[in-house]
C-alpha cells in the first residue's frame, strides 16, 4: 500500500517573514510530484515541514489518514535527500549505503542483504571502499539516494537533488531518478527551481510563490492554462506581457485594446472595460517579413528587428513594436536581420483579469 | 614601473621588519630559558642534581611537582570534555532565551583575572556557608581526590579556568558542521545518541582534540589562581615563581625550560597532525557494535533533557556560584567582620581605615590599566606586521604555528624567561616595573591577535579582493589602507580586547616581571596571602565587573 500525503493549512513563519502562508495540498499514492518557485516561495520550508524537520506553526499532515505532525523524522518512514548531497564524509560508499539498516539495528545478515539489493537497483558499479570526496558529484548523489532507500521508504522528499550537479548530467539524471521512484512504487515530492526540470518528469507540478500555492496541475495543463499571469511567465520560461482593456464584448468573444493601440480578437468571460494583461509566448509568435501590401488587423504587430540570438535549435527575437519590445522565438529555417521590419502574428494568448497588485509586483519573482 | 618597484621595496621591507619585531618581542622571550639553561649548564647541572649539600633534591622537588602538574591537567582535560563537550552542544543546537548570555557566562573563565576567579571558587567552596558544607562536607585546601592524589579545590579551578576552550573549539566545530549531516542521519532512523556517536562525534573530533590541547596547556602553565588554592600542594609553575623569589635561579630556570619543552612536545605536533579527520576506521567490532545500537535505542528520548539541564548545573557551579559568592561575601564583610562583628574585619575599614587599602587597589588598578592598554597598542601593530608576513609569505604557516607557543608556555616560566633576558640578570636593558610587565604581555598578547585577525581575514576571503584592488591599479600600501585592514578591522578588535582583558588579568608572569609596580591581579594573591581578605574580596570584585564589562563591549562590536 502506497501512502497519500494530505497537507491542510500549513502556516510557517521565521520572525516577520512569512513562509508558507496557508498551504493545502493532496499527494496520491505513487504520484511524482514537483514544487516549483522562486527561491523564498517557501516551497524548502514546505519539504521540511513534510519530512518533519520544522514543525507547523499551524495546519495538519496526514500521512495515509494519520497525523503525523509529531511524529520526528526518524519514525516517518521518508527517505531525504538534498541538494547538498551530505555523504557522510568519514564513511565509505558501502558504509554509507547500509548506515540506515545498521543503525535501525537489524541484523548483519540483512544489513548486507539491503545494501546490495539496493546497489543493485541503482546499478552502481563502483568500488564501495570507496571515500566520498573520491566520487564525481553524479556518483556522489547516487549513492545518496541508495542511502535513503535502504531505510526502506514509501515517501522520498527530494531538495533540489540534482540542483549540485551540472547541467547535462542533471538533465540524463532527472529520468533516471523517475523511472527509479516508478520501479519501486514510492510515492515522490521533488523541490526544484527549474521548471523544465519539473515540467519533464513531474505526473504533477505545484507552483508555489510567497508562500501560497499559485497553481496545481498537470504539466500540460499549467502550460496551456496558466490560472495568473506568474505561473505563465514561471512555466516556460519566458512570456511577452502587456496591458489593456476590454474594448467590446459579445457572448465570449471580446476585442481587446493595448496601451498601444493595438487590437486583438480573443474569447473570454472577463467583461467590458475591465483592464486586462495579456500574456504571449515568445515560441506562439510567427514572424514574416513585412510588405506593403499588409494590412494591419487584428492579432499582429508591426515592428523592427533590435536583437538576434542564437540559441540552437531555435532563434530568438527582440522586436521594437508599438506595444514595447517583445520577445519572439522561430525555427532557424527563416532567418531576420537585425533593422529588418517584421509582423509578428499569433493566435493563441492567455488573458487575465489586471492584477491588484500591478503587472510588475505580479509577475516578479521574488 | 617606478612605482611598482617601490611597491615591492614596500612589501620586502614590511615583510622582514615584521619577522625582526615577532623574533625580538615574541620568540626569543619565549625560547631565551632554553639558551640560558644551556649556556650555563654546568652551574645549573650542579644546583639541580649534584648541590654539594643538597644533592638532587631539586631534581626530586622538580619531578613531584611536574608529576603533580601532569596529573592535574590530564584529569583536567578528561573532566572538561566529558562537561565541554555538552555544554557545547548545549549553547549550539538549542533555541533559547538568554542564549547570548550563557554563552558570555562561558566564555568569563577565558577573560577573568585568575586570580580573582581562583579567590572566588575558594569562598564558594570553603567558606563555611559554602555549597558542600550545606550538605555537611568539609572540603578545605588540603582536600585531596584520592586515586589521582590532586587537591580538589585546585582541580575546579582548572577545570573552570580551561572548561572554555574546549566548549569554543567544539561549538565552533558544530556550528560548521551542516546540522543537515544530522537530519539525514535521523531520516535514515537513527536514535539521536546514535547520530551522535556516529556523525557527529568523529566529525568534530579534530576540534575536540585541540581544544583538548590548548586546555591542557593552559593547566599545565595556570599560576594565579592556583596560587590561591595551592595550600600546601606545589605544581611545577607555582615553583618556579616560588624559585625566583627566593633567587634560587637555576632550578627556577631549568624548570622553566622543561615545562616549555613539555608544551611544545604536545602542541607543535598536533597543530601538524590536525588535518581535518575524514576517513574513519571502524574503531568497533561488528558484535560490539550492534549491541551498542541496541542500547542506545532503548535510551529513552528524554536524555537529551538531562543532558541539557546537567550542563546548565556544571556551569551553575563552577562558574556562577564563584561569582555569586563574591558578590555575598563583599555584602556580609561590608561594614563588619560578620563572624567576630569587629569593624577592622570589614571592606570599609580596610579600604579606608588606616591601612588604606584603596589607595593601594587603585595604584595596582591604575598600573595594571597603563600596562594593559601599552601592551595592547604595541602588540596590534606588531600583529599586523606579522599578518602579513604569514598571508603573504610561505613561512607564514610556520609562523602562525610558532605563534601558538607563547600562548601555551607557563606564564611564569614566561616571566622568568623575560626577567633573564631584559632584566638585570640578562642584557640589563630594563628593571622590573611597568616596561617590563608590557614587553612580557606583548609574548602573549601579539598571539592572541594575530589569531583573530588570520580567522577573520580567511573568513572575508581576502586575497580576492585584495589581488581585484591590485588590478585596478592600486599600491601594496593602497590595499593595505583601503581594502585588508578595513576588512579585518573586527577581527583585530576583538583580539586587542581579548588581549586587554588577558593582560589585566595575567597573574604568573607579572608576578615575576612587576618589580614595585605591583598591578591588581597580583595584588589579590598578595591580599590573600597576608589575609587581608576583605580587600581581596572587594579587588576580586572590581576585575570581575570589569571583565563582564569587557566581554558586553566584545560582543556589542563583534556581534
Amino acid at each position: 500500500m502506497m501512502p497519500n500525503i494530505k497537507i491542510i493549512d500549513v502556516h510557517k513563519r521565521f520572525g516577520d517573514v512569512v513562509a508558507l502562508n496557508g498551504v493545502t495540498l493532496d499527494v496520491r499514492d505513487g504520484e511524482y510530484v514537483c514544487i516549483i518557485g522562486p527561491s523564498g516561495s517557501g516551497k524548502s520550508t514546505l519539504l521540511k515541514i513534510i519530512a518533519g524537520i520544522l514543525k507547523p506553526d499551524k495546519g495538519e499532515i496526514y500521512f495515509d489518514d494519520s497525523l503525523v505532525n509529531d511524529i520526528p523524522i526518524d519514525k516517518r518512514g521518508i527517505g531525504l535527500v538534498m541538494q547538498d548531497i551530505l555523504l557522510f564524509p568519514h564513511l565509505n560508499v558501502w558504509e554509507n549505503i547500509t548506515y540506515s539498516p545498521l543503525v535501525r539495528g537489524l541484523s548483519p545478515l540483512l544489513v548486507d542483504e539491503l545494501g546490495n539489493e539496493v546497489i543493485g537497483y541503482l546499478d552502481l558499479a563502483l568500488d564501495k571502499r570507496m571515500y566520498p570526496d573520491e566520487l564525481s558529484r553524479g556518483a556522489q548523489q547516487k549513492v545518496a539516494i541508495a542511502r535513503a532507500l535502504t531505510a526502506g521508504p514509501k515517501i522520498l522528499l527530494l531538495d533540489e537533488p540534482l540542483g549540485s550537479l551540472d547541467a547535462q548530467t542533471a538533465k540524463e539524471f532527472r529520468y533516471e531518478l523517475r523511472r527509479l521512484v516508478k520501479d519501486l512504487k514510492l510515492t515522490a515530492i521533488h523541490i526544484t527551481h527549474n521548471q523544465e526540470e519539473a515540467m519533464s518528469i513531474a505526473d504533477k507540478v505545484v507552483v508555489l510563490r510567497k508562500g501560497r500555492i499559485e497553481q496545481v496541475g498537470t504539466p500540460l495543463e499549467l502550460y496551456t492554462s496558466p490560472k495568473t499571469p506568474f505561473v505563465c511567465r514561471f512555466i516556460g520560461g519566458e512570456a511577452n506581457f502587456f496591458e489593456g482593456s476590454i474594448e467590446s464584448r459579445e457572448g465570449l468573444n471580446a476585442i481587446i485594446k493595448l496601451k498601444g493601440g493595438t487590437l486583438l480578437r480573443t474569447q473570454t468571460d472577463i467583461p467590458s472595460g475591465a483592464r486586462v494583461v495579456v500574456a504571449l509566448r515568445p515560441e506562439d509568435i510567427s514572424l514574416t517579413r513585412r510588405n506593403n501590401a499588409s494590412f494591419p488587423g487584428f492579432n499582429s504587430l508591426e515592428g523592427i528587428i533590435e536583437e538576434v540570438h542564437f540559441l540552437g535549435p531555435y532563434l530568438r527575437y527582440v522586436v521594437d513594436t508599438e506595444e514595447g519590445l517583445v520577445i519572439v522565438r522561430a525555427k532557424r529555417s527563416a532567418r531576420f536581420m537585425k533593422g529588418e521590419e517584421v509582423t509578428l502574428s499569433f493566435n493563441v494568448f492567455h488573458i487575465f483579469p489586471y492584477p491588484k497588485e500591478g503587472l510588475r509586483k505580479a509577475i516578479a519573482y521574488e | 614601473m617606478l612605482r611598482l618597484r617601490n611597491s615591492r621595496v614596500q612589501e620586502k621591507l614590511i615583510a622582514w621588519s615584521g619577522l625582526v619585531v615577532l623574533l625580538i618581542f615574541v620568540f626569543f622571550p619565549s625560547f631565551y630559558l632554553f639558551s640560558f639553561v644551556i649556556r650555563l649548564w654546568p652551574s645549573v647541572y650542579i644546583e639541580v642534581f649534584a648541590h654539594p649539600i643538597l644533592g638532587d633534591v631539586y631534581w626530586k622537588e622538580m619531578l613531584r611537582y611536574l608529576s603533580l602538574s601532569l596529573r592535574l591537567s590530564l584529569v583536567t582535560v578528561v573532566i572538561d570534555l566529558l562537561l565541554g563537550v555538552p555544554l557545547a552542544y548545549l549553547l549550539v543546537k538549542r533555541r533559547f532565551e538568554f542564549e547570548g548570555f550563557l554563552e558570555d557566562l562561558t566564555m568569563l573563565p577565558l577573560v577573568i583575572p585568575t586570580s580573582g576567579f581562583g579567590f572566588a571558587t575558594m569562598l564558594a567552596w570553603t567558606a563555611s556557608y559554602s555549597l558542600p558544607t550545606l550538605f555537611g562536607i568539609r572540603i578545605g585546601l588540603d582536600t585531596v581526590v584520592p586515586v589521582i592524589k590532586i587537591p580538589l579545590l585546585m582541580l575546579i579551578v582548572h577545570v573552570a579556568l580551561t572548561f572554555p576552550y574546549v566548549v569554543k573549539t567544539v561549538s565552533g566545530a558544530l556550528r560548521d558542521l551542516k546540522a543537515s549531516y544530522e537530519v539525514i542521519s535521523s531520516s535514515l532512523g537513527a536514535h539521536p545518541l546514535t547520530t551522535f556517536r556516529k556523525v557527529t562525534l568523529p566529525l568534530i573530533l579534530p576540534s575536540m582534540f585541540s581544544g583538548a590541547v590548548l586546555a591542557l596547556a593552559r593547566s599545565l602553565g595556570e599560576t594565579g589562581a592556583t596560587m590561591i588554592v595551592a595550600g600546601v600542594s606545589t605544581t611545577a609553575p607555582i615553583a618556579i615563581v616560588r624559585w625566583e623569589f627566593e633567587n634560587k635561579v637555576a632550578p627556577a630556570a631549568f624548570l622553566g625550560a622543561l615545562l616549555v619543552a613539555l608544551s611544545l612536545i604536545i602542541i607543535v605536533p598536533t597543530e601538524y597532525l590536525l588535518t581535518p579527520g575524514k576517513k574513519g576506521r571502524r574503531l568497533l567490532p561488528k558484535g560490539l557494535e550492534a549491541r551498542l545500537i541496541r542500547l542506545e535505542r532503548s535510551t529513552p528520548r528524554s536524555f537529551a533533557l538531562l543532558r541539557d539541564t546537567a550542563s546548565l548545573a556544571f556551569l551553575m557551579v563552577i562558574v556562577v556560584l564563584p561569582m555569586l559568592m563574591l558578590i555575598y561575601n563583599s555584602a556580609l564583610y561590608w561594614a563588619s567582620d560578620p563572624y567576630t562583628g569587629r569593624r577592622e574585619g570589614s571592606i570599609l575599614y580596610q579600604l579606608f581605615g588606616p591601612p588604606r587599602y584603596w589607595d593601594v587597589i587603585m595604584r595596582a588598578l591604575t598600573t595594571s590599566l597603563i600596562t594593559a592598554t601599552l601592551s595592547t597598542l604595541l602588540s596590534v601593530y606588531i600583529s599586523i606586521l606579522a599578518l602579513f608576513l604569514i598571508m603573504r609569505y610561505n613561512i607564514g604557516r610556520f609562523i602562525r604555528v610558532l605563534l601558538k607557543i607563547p600562548l601555551v608556555i607557563p606564564t611564569s616560566a614566561l616571566g622568568l624567561s623575560m626577567i633573564l633576558l631584559w632584566g638585570p640578570k640578562g642584557l640589563h636593558i630594563l628593571n622590573p616595573g611597568l616596561w617590563l610587565i608590557v614587553l612580557t604581555h606583548v609574548v602573549f598578547s601579539v598571539p592572541v591577535i594575530v589569531e583573530t585577525s588570520v580567522a577573520s581575514y580567511m573568513e572575508a576571503n581576502l586575497p580576492i579582493y585584495e589581488d581585484t584592488a591590485r588590478s585596478l591599479g592600486a599600491t601594496f600600501y593602497d590595499v593595505m589602507e583601503t581594502i585588508t585592514l578595513p576588512m579585518i578591522k573586527r577581527g583585530i578588535v576583538a583580539g586587542s580586547l581579548l588581549a586587554f582583558t588577558h593582560s589585566l588579568g595575567e597573574t604568573g608572569a607579572t608576578f615575576i616581571v612587576m618589580g614595585d609596580h605591583t598591578t591588581i591581579a597580583p595584588l589579590i594573591v598578595n591580599m590573600v596571602e597576608s589575609l587581608a581578605i576583605p580587600s581581596a574580596i572587594f579587588s576580586s570584585l572590581i576585575l570581575i565587573v570589569l571583565s563582564f564589562i569587557m566581554l558586553a563591549i566584545m560582543r556589542k562590536i563583534v556581534g
